[in-house]
C-alpha cells in the first residue's frame, strides 16, 4: 500500500546541512577576517529552496497515486530498538504532511531571501542563517516524521532554534529572558508530549510505533477510553506550549524579540502551528473521544478571546501581531477541536501566507524607520511606502476575514464547521473575535500608513525597502489574495480542493448542516469584519493621538496581569523553594544526621579525652591495672 | 624450693612495676624497667629447671640480648629529651595529653 | 586483540602511576606519561570495543584461581553494561591532560592510580576482587581532593571519606554474608559475582545485606539523601577530580546496583523498587532545585549531576528492560555531556580566576568555539533529541510509567527543571554584556579544540545514531530480565533450611 521512496530524506537534510556549514564558517570566521555576507546569503537559501523542489516532486508523486494510498514511506535507519520499543528515524508523506511541507519550504524560502536584505551589515550574519537554516530542517522533521518519537525530535529542535533566535541580539538581558521563557515554557508542553507519547506507547505502541500502525490498532482493546482521553489531553498540553494556547501563551508576545523574519517565519508561519498539526495528526485518536476535541476547541476559542482583547491595546507594531498569531491560533485549534481538521489545516495554511505578509511587511516598516516598533511614534507612510503599504493592507484583509481574501475562506470554513457540529457557544465567541480581528488589525494600519506622520525625523528618512525585501512581499500578498480559494465551498461554486486532498490523512465527517445554516455563518462573519472595521476607521481612520488607558483598557493594556500572576505563583516560588532547600533543608535535615554522627564522636571523644593526661607513666599505670583486671577475670573463669 | 624464685621474681618485678608508675626521673623509670626484664629472665630460668629443658635459657639469652639493644637506644634517647628540655623528668613529657 | 587484555587496561595505568610516584619525575614528564598511558589505554579499550560480541554475556573472561580455599579468583570480564561504563572511562579520561596548566606529579600520579581502579571495578567478576578495587578508588580521590583542592578542601575530604568508607564497610560486610550463604547453600566456596544468582536469599538478614549493598552504592551515586558529601567535594576538587567523580565513579555506584542488587536480591529488590525509585525522583527535583539556587557555577554543576543521577538510578529501579537500557545509555550520555561540562567549567576557573556566575558574562562573543561546544554539551544535558541525552532520558521515564505512573509523571518533570538552571546559567556566563572579568578570556587553543571535538562529534553521534551502541547493551539487559536460567538453578529453599544456615537463624 505505501510506497518506499528514499528522497524524502532528503528533504530536512539540505537545510540541516546548510546549518552545519554556515555555522562552522561562522564560527571559524567570526573573530577574524569575515566572509563578505553574499556567501552567507546564497549558501543559506540553496536549502530551503532544494527542499522545496523536493517538496514539489513529492507532491507529484503523491498526486499520481490513487487518493487511499497516498502514502510515501521512507526509513532512513533504525533509530532506537529496546525490548518492544522499535523506533525507526523514518520519514512519511501523505496529503497532510505534503501540504504543511509545500508552504513550510515555500514560505521558508522566501524568509530567507527576504533576510539578506533585513539583516544586512549585522555583525552575527552567519550565525542567523545557520539558525534558520537549522530550524527549517528541525521543522521538516516535524513534519515529515512517521511517528511520535521522530515528530518530537523535530518538535524541541524548532523550539532550540526559537530559543536561539529570540535571544538572538544576546547582549540585551530582556532578550536572552525572552528566550529562556519561551524555551522554558515549550517545556512544560514539551513533558505533556512526552508522557502522552508514553501512555500510548504502553497501550498499543509494541506494535509499531509509527502513525500508520497506531492508527490501525486505534481500537485495539487496550484503548480504553480512559487511556485515549489522558493521551489526547497530555498531547494537547504539548500542543499549548507550542501553538500558544491558554495557559502557556506567555512565552510568543515575548519572543517578538527575535529579528523580524524569525517572527514572521518561526512564530507566525511556521513553527507556532505545529500544535495543530499534531493534533490533526492524531486526529484518529482525537475522533475516538469527543470530550478531548471540545476542551481543545474551547481552550483555542478562548484563546482567541483573550488575545484579541490583548491585541487591541499593544503599541508595538510586532506585539499586535503577536497577539493576533496567538488568536488565530486558537481559531485553529476551535477548528480541529470541532474535528474540522481539514478546516483547521486550511486555516494553518493560509494564515502562514497573510501572517508572514504581515509580519514581513512590519520588518519592512522597522527596517525604514530604523528600529522603531512603536505605531504610535509612525504615521502617515502610505506616501513613503506604497508597496510595503499595499501588500499589507492585503494581509490585514485577509487576517481579518474580508472575502474573497483567503482568511475569509478559512476562518468560515472553522466557524461553519461549530455551528454544523452544534458547537453554538464556540461560533458566537468565534464571530465576536472576527469583529476584534478586524479591529485591531485596522487600527495598526490606520495609525501606520494614514494620517500625520507623528516623528518627523524618522518619517523624512524612511523609504522603501529594496527589491530583495519587497518581492517576497508581493509573493505573498499574492498568496493571501488567492490561496483561499483553493478551499473554495460548494455555495460559491468550488469543490473544497483542499479538504479532499487531506481526505486520507485525516479521519473526520463532513457534517451537513444545510444552506441557511452555511449562509447564517458567511453573512455573520461579514457583519462582524464590517463592524469591526468601521469602528477602527472611526477612531483611527484621520489620524489618532497616543490614547491613555483607565479601567478596563489598562487592565487589558497589561494584560491582565498574568505574567505578574505566573512570576507571583510559579517563578517567584520555584526559586524560593530552590533557595530554602539549599540554605535551610540541606544543612539542616539532610545533612543533619551526618552531621549529628560526627558530633556524637566529637562528644564521645572529649569525655574519653580525660584519661590522656600525657604522662607517661600514668599510661604504664593503666596497662598494669588493665592487665591485672585481665588476669582477675581469666583466674576466675578457670576455676 | 620453686616458689622461691618465684616469689622473688615476683617481687622484682613489682618493684619495677611501681618504680615505672611512681618516679618520675627517666634513669630511675628506664633501670625499673631493666628491673622488670630480669624478674621475667628469673622465672624463665626457674621454669626451665623445673620443666628440665633449655627453652628457657634461651628465652632468658634473648631478653638479655634485647635489653642490651634497648639499653643502647634508651639512653641514645634520654640523651636526645635532655637536649631538648634539659630536664629529665617525665611529667614534662606530656605531648599526648588530650 | 590478545588474551590479558583486560588485566592490561586496569594495572597498565596502576603501574604507571605507581612509577611515576617513585620516582623523582618533572611535572611535565608527569603529564606526558600520564597522557601517554591513558591514550594507550583508549587504543586498547577501543580495539576491545571492536572485538565484543555483545552475546550478552561476559566476554574477555580472565580467571586465575587466587584464594583457593576461599574460592576467591582474580576473575575478568565484560559484558554490554560494563563495557561502556569502561569505554566512558577510556575516552574521556585523556582529555584531563590536555586541558588546564601543567599540576604537581603526585596529581598525575593519583589521576592514573584512579583510572586504573576504575576500570578494575568494572571489569572484576569477582567480589572480593571488586571490593579491592573499590577500595583503592577512594584513595587517589582522596589524596587529590586534600592536596590539590580548593580552600575549603579538608572538611569536604574528610566528608567524602568518611561517607565512602562508611558505606564500604557495609559493603564488605554484605559480601562476605554472601559468600557464607554460598557455601551454606552449595557446600563449596565462591565469591563469583554469576553465581551468587543462584542463591536463595529469604528472611531478615537477607533484607539486612541488600541493604548493606544498597548503601555503599548509594552514597556513591549519591542517591538521594546520601548526597551530602557530594556539593563539597565535587566544588572543592580540583576539577579533573570532580570530573572523575561525576563521570565516572558515580556510575560504578550505578553499575554496582546493576550487578550485585537486581541479580541476587531479586525479592528484596522488587519489594523495596518503589521506595528507591522515590528517593531517585526525590533527589533529581531535590537537586535540581537547590542547583537553581547557586551562585558558583561549579557548585550549580554538582547538583545537576547529582539531580541526573537520581535518574539514572530510577531507571534502574524501574525493573523493565526500556528503563535499565536507558540507563545505561544515560550513563554514557551523562559521562560525555555533565563531565564535560566539568571540564568546561574548570577552564571558565582558570581563565576568569572566579566561579561566581555573577562575575561572568558574554564570552559567546569572545569565544564562539567554547561556547558551541558548551552549547552542545549543555544541551545534551537537559536532553533535547539529535543529543546523546535524549536517548536514555526517554527510555527512562517511559520505562517508569510502565513502572508506576505516579514516578514516571515525576521523572518527566526533569525536562523543566534541567533546563531552569542551565539556561538560566548560560545566560548570565555567556550571553548578556561581556563582563570585566571575561573581557579577555582566550578562546580554546587549537589542541584543546580538537582534543574536545570527538567526544562534542560523539554527544551528537550517540543522539542522531544510537543503534550500533544500543545493540550491544541490549543483550546483557535482556538478560537481566530473562530469569529462567537463574530459577532453575536456584537451591531448594528447604536445601537451605536442612544444611542450617547458621546466619539464618542466629
Amino acid at each position: 500500500m505505501e510506497q518506499s521512496v528514499n528522497y524524502l530524506g532528503l528533504i530536512p537534510l539540505f537545510p540541516l546541512l546548510g546549518a552545519v556549514l554556515i555555522g562552522l564558517l561562522h564560527v571559524f570566521t567570526c573573530n577574524r577576517t569575515k566572509l563578505p555576507e553574499k556567501v552567507y546569503g546564497i549558501l543559506a537559501c540553496v536549502g530551503p529552496v532544494l527542499s522545496f523542489v523536493m517538496a514539489l516532486k513529492v507532491f507529484v508523486a503523491l498526486k499520481g497515486l490513487p487518493p487511499e494510498s497516498r502514502f510515501l514511506v521512507h526509513k532512513a535507519f533504525t533509530w532506537f530498538s529496546v525490548g518492544d520499543l522499535h523506533i525507526n528515524m523514518g520519514f512519511l508523506a501523505d496529503p497532510l504532511s505534503c501540504l504543511m511541507l509545500l508552504f513550510v519550504t515555500f514560505i521558508g524560502s522566501l524568509i530567507h531571501i527576504y533576510s539578506i536584505g533585513y539583516m544586512g551589515g549585522d555583525k552575527n550574519y552567519g550565525k542567523f542563517f545557520a539558525y534558520m537554516n537549522l530550524f527549517l530542517g528541525s521543522m521538516l522533521v516535524l513534519v515529515l516524521g512517521d511517528g511520535p518519537v521522530v515528530m518530537f525530535v523535530g518538535w524541541e529542535g524548532v523550539g532550540l532554534c526559537s530559543y536561539l533566535l529570540i535571544s538572538f541580539y544576546s547582549e540585551d538581558r530582556s532578550n536572552v529572558l525572552a528566550g529562556n521563557k519561551a524555551f522554558i515554557v515549550n517545556r512544560v508542553g514539551d513533558l505533556g508530549f512526552v508522557l502522552g507519547m508514553s501512555f500510548l506507547f504502553w497501550a498499543i505502541g509494541a506494535q509499531g510505533f509509527d502513525y500508520l500502525s497506531l492508527k490501525a490498532h486505534v481500537n485495539d482493546p487496550a484503548m480504553t477510553q480512559g487511556v485515549l482521553l489522558t493521551v489526547c489531553l497530555l498531547l494537547f498540553v504539548g500542543a499549548t506550549g507550542k501553538s500558544a494556547q491558554i495557559p502557556l501563551y506567555v512565552w510568543l508576545p515575548d519572543a517578538m524579540a527575535g529579528p523580524t523574519p524569525v517572527s514572521a517565519l518561526i512564530h507566525a508561519a511556521t513553527m507556532v502551528t505545529a500544535g495543530v498539526y499534531m493534533v490533526a495528526r492524531f486526529s484518529f485518536l482525537y475522533a475516538e473521544v469527543a470530550l478531548a476535541g471540545s476542551i481543545v476547541a474551547w481552550v483555542g476559542i478562548l484563546t482567541a478571546l483573550l488575545a484579541a482583547i490583548f491585541g487591541m491595546f499593544q503599541e508595538d507594531i510586532k506585539k499586535v501581531l503577536a497577539y493576533s498569531t496567538v488568536s488565530q491560533l486558537g481559531y485553529m485549534f476551535a477548528g480541529v477541536g470541532v474535528a474540522a481538521y481539514s478546516a483547521g489545516i486550511f486555516h494553518v495554511f493560509t494564515h502562514a501566507f497573510f501572517k508572514a505578509l504581515l509580519f514581513l511587511g512590519a520588518g519592512s516598516v522597522i527596517y525604514a524607520l530604523h528600529h522603531e516598533q512603536n505605531i504610535w511614534k509612525m504615521g502617515g507612510l502610505k506616501n513613503k511606502m506604497p508597496k510595503t503599504y499595499v501588500t499589507m493592507v492585503i494581509g490585514a484583509l485577509a487576517l481579518a476575514g474580508c472575502p474573497p481574501f483567503s482568511g475569509f475562506f478559512s476562518k468560515d470554513e472553522i466557524l461553519y464547521s461549530a455551528l454544523a457540529t452544534g458547537h453554538f457557544g464556540i461560533w458566537a465567541v468565534g464571530v465576536l473575535v472576527a469583529g476584534m480581528t478586524a479591529y485591531y488589525t485596522f487600527r495598526m494600519i490606520f495609525v501606520v500608513f494614514h494620517g500625520e506622520p507623528r516623528d518627523h525625523h524618522a518619517y523624512e528618512h524612511a523609504q522603501e525597502s529594496p527589491a530583495v525585501m519587497t518581492v517576497p512581499l508581493i509573493i505573498l500578498a499574492v498568496g493571501a489574495l488567492f490561496a483561499g480559494l483553493l478551499n473554495l465551498p460548494a455555495i460559491f461554486g468550488g469543490d473544497q480542493i483542499v479538504s479532499h486532498w487531506l481526505a486520507p490523512s485525516v479521519t473526520e465527517h463532513h457534517p451537513h448542516a444545510g444552506v441557511f445554516i452555511e449562509i447564517l455563518a458567511i453573512g455573520a462573519s461579514v457583519v462582524a469584519f464590517a463592524i469591526g472595521i468601521k469602528i477602527a476607521y472611526a477612531k483611527f481612520g484621520k489620524g489618532a493621538p497616543e490614547p491613555s488607558f483607565t479601567g478596563f483598557a489598562d487592565f487589558a493594556y497589561h494584560k491582565f496581569y498574568v505574567d505578574e500572576l505566573y512570576d507571583k505563583v510559579i517563578v517567584q516560588p520555584y526559586k524560593a523553594i530552590g533557595s530554602s532547600i539549599w540554605k535551610v533543608i540541606e544543612p539542616n535535615v539532610t545533612d543533619a544526621p551526618v552531621k549529628g554522627v560526627a558530633r556524637l564522636y566529637m562528644v564521645l571523644g572529649t569525655a574519653f579525652k580525660v584519661f590522656q593526661v600525657g604522662y607517661v607513666r600514668v599510661y604504664a599505670l593503666y596497662m598494669v591495672l588493665g592487665l591485672s583486671l585481665m588476669s582477675l577475670l581469666l583466674s576466675q573463669s578457670l576455676n | 624450693m620453686m616458689h622461691c624464685y618465684l616469689y622473688l621474681s615476683i617481687i622484682l618485678f613489682c618493684l619495677g612495676i611501681v618504680g615505672v608508675i611512681a618516679r618520675r626521673n627517666v634513669f630511675t623509670v628506664f633501670m625499673s624497667v631493666e628491673l622488670m626484664l630480669n624478674a621475667a629472665n628469673l622465672a624463665f630460668i626457674t621454669f626451665s629447671r623445673v620443666h628440665e629443658s633449655m627453652d628457657g635459657h634461651v628465652l632468658a639469652m634473648m631478653v638479655m640480648a634485647v635489653a642490651a639493644a634497648e639499653a643502647a637506644l634508651a639512653l641514645a634517647v634520654v640523651i636526645l629529651l635532655h637536649k631538648h628540655k634539659s630536664k629529665l623528668d617525665t611529667n614534662v613529657f606530656s605531648l599526648l595529653k588530650g | 586483540m590478545f588474551e590479558h587484555v583486560l588485566s592490561v587496561i586496569i594495572f597498565l595505568p596502576i603501574l604507571a602511576g605507581l612509577i611515576l610516584l617513585a620516582t623523582p619525575a618533572s611535572r611535565s614528564v608527569a603529564r606526558f606519561t600520564g597522557l601517554a598511558v591513558s591514550l594507550a589505554t583508549l587504543v586498547l579499550s577501543l580495539d576491545l570495543y571492536a572485538g565484543f560480541q555483545a552475546t550478552g554475556h561476559l566476554e574477555f573472561v580472565e580467571n586465575i584461581p587466587w584464594i583457593e580455599s576461599l574460592g576467591i579468583s582474580y576473575a575478568l570480564g565484560v559484558d554490554g553494561i560494563s563495557l561502556f561504563i569502561l569505554m566512558a572511562g577510556s575516552v574521556l579520561l585523556p582529555l584531563v591532560y590536555f586541558v588546564f596548566g601543567t599540576r604537581e606529579k603526585g596529581y598525575y600520579a593519583n589521576l592514573l592510580l584512579v583510572q586504573g581502579a576504575m576500570a578494575g571495578a568494572v571489569c572484576a567478576a569477582d567480589m572480593i576482587l571488586f571490593y579491592i578495587f573499590w577500595e583503592v578508588m577512594l584513595l587517589p580521590v582522596f589524596f587529590m581532593l586534600g592536596l590539590y583542592g580548593g580552600p575549603q578542601r579538608l572538611p569536604a575530604t574528610l566528608k567524602i571519606t568518611l561517607y565512602t568508607i562508611a558505606g564500604s564497610l557495609l559493603m564488605l560486610a554484605a559480601i562476605v554474608y554472601l559468600g557464607v550463604s554460598y557455601h551454606a547453600q552449595f557446600g563449596e566456596w565462591s565469591f563469583a559475582m554469576d553465581k551468587m544468582a543462584a542463591l536463595n536469599l529469604t528472611g531478615r538478614v537477607a533484607a539486612v545485606a541488600f541493604f548493606g549493598f544498597m548503601i555503599a552504592f548509594a552514597i556513591k551515586i549519591p542517591l538521594f539523601p546520601f548526597h551530602t558529601w557530594l556539593p563539597d567535594a565535587y566544588t572543592e576538587a580540583p576539577t579533573a577530580t570532580t570530573f572523575v567523580l561525576s563521570a565516572i565513579m558515580a556510575k560504578i555506584g550505578v553499575y554496582g546496583v546493576i550487578r550485585f542488587v537486581v541479580p541476587v536480591f531479586d525479592l528484596e529488590f522488587a519489594r523495596f523498587a518503589i521506595l528507591l525509585a522515590y528517593a531517585g525522583v526525590i533527589g533529581m527535583m531535590y537537586c535540581g532545585l537547590a542547583a537553581i539556587a547557586q551562585k558558583d557555577f561549579k557548585r550549580m554543576l554538582a547538583f545537576s549531576s547529582a539531580s541526573h543521577m537520581g535518574v539514572i538510578a530510577l531507571g534502574v529501579f524501574c525493573m523493565n528492560i526500556q528503563a535499565l537500557t536507558g540507563s545505561i545509555y544515560q550513563i554514557v550520555a551523562h559521562a560525555t555531556s555533565t563531565g564535560v561540562l566539568f571540564l568546561f567549567a574548570g577552564i571558565l576557573e582558570e581563565r576568569t580566576n572566579t566561579r561566581t556566575i555573577d562575575d561572568l558574562g558574554g564570552i559567546a562573543a569572545k569565544a564562539p568555539v567554547f561556547a558551541l561546544y558548551f552549547a552542545i554539551a549543555m544541551l545534551a544535558s537537559v536532553g533535547l533529541p539529535g543529543t546523546s541525552g535524549f536517548i536514555g532520558e526517554f527510555m527512562i521515564v517511559l520505562g517508569a510509567i510502565k513502572f508506576n505512573t505516579a514516578v514516571g509523571v515525576l521523572a518527566g518533570t526533569t525536562l523543566i527543571i534541567g533546563v531552569c538552571y542551565m539556561l538560566w546559567m548560560f545566560q548570565r556566563v555567556f550571553f548578556e554584556k561581556t563582563a570585566s572579568r571575561s573581557e579577555n578570556f582566550k578562546e580554546l587553543s587549537l589542541v584543546e579544540g580538537l582534543a574536545f571535538l570527538p567526544v562534542i562529534l560523539l554527544i551528537i553521534v550517540m543522539g542522531i545514531y544510537p543503534h550500533p551502541f544500543l545493540s550491544k547493551i541490549t543483550p546483557s539487559t535482556a538478560l537481566q530480565f530473562a530469569q529462567p536460567a537463574s530459577v532453575v538453578a536456584q537451591a531448594p529453599a528447604s536445601n537451605a533450611q536442612n544444611l542450617g544456615l547458621t546466619i539464618e537463624q542466629k
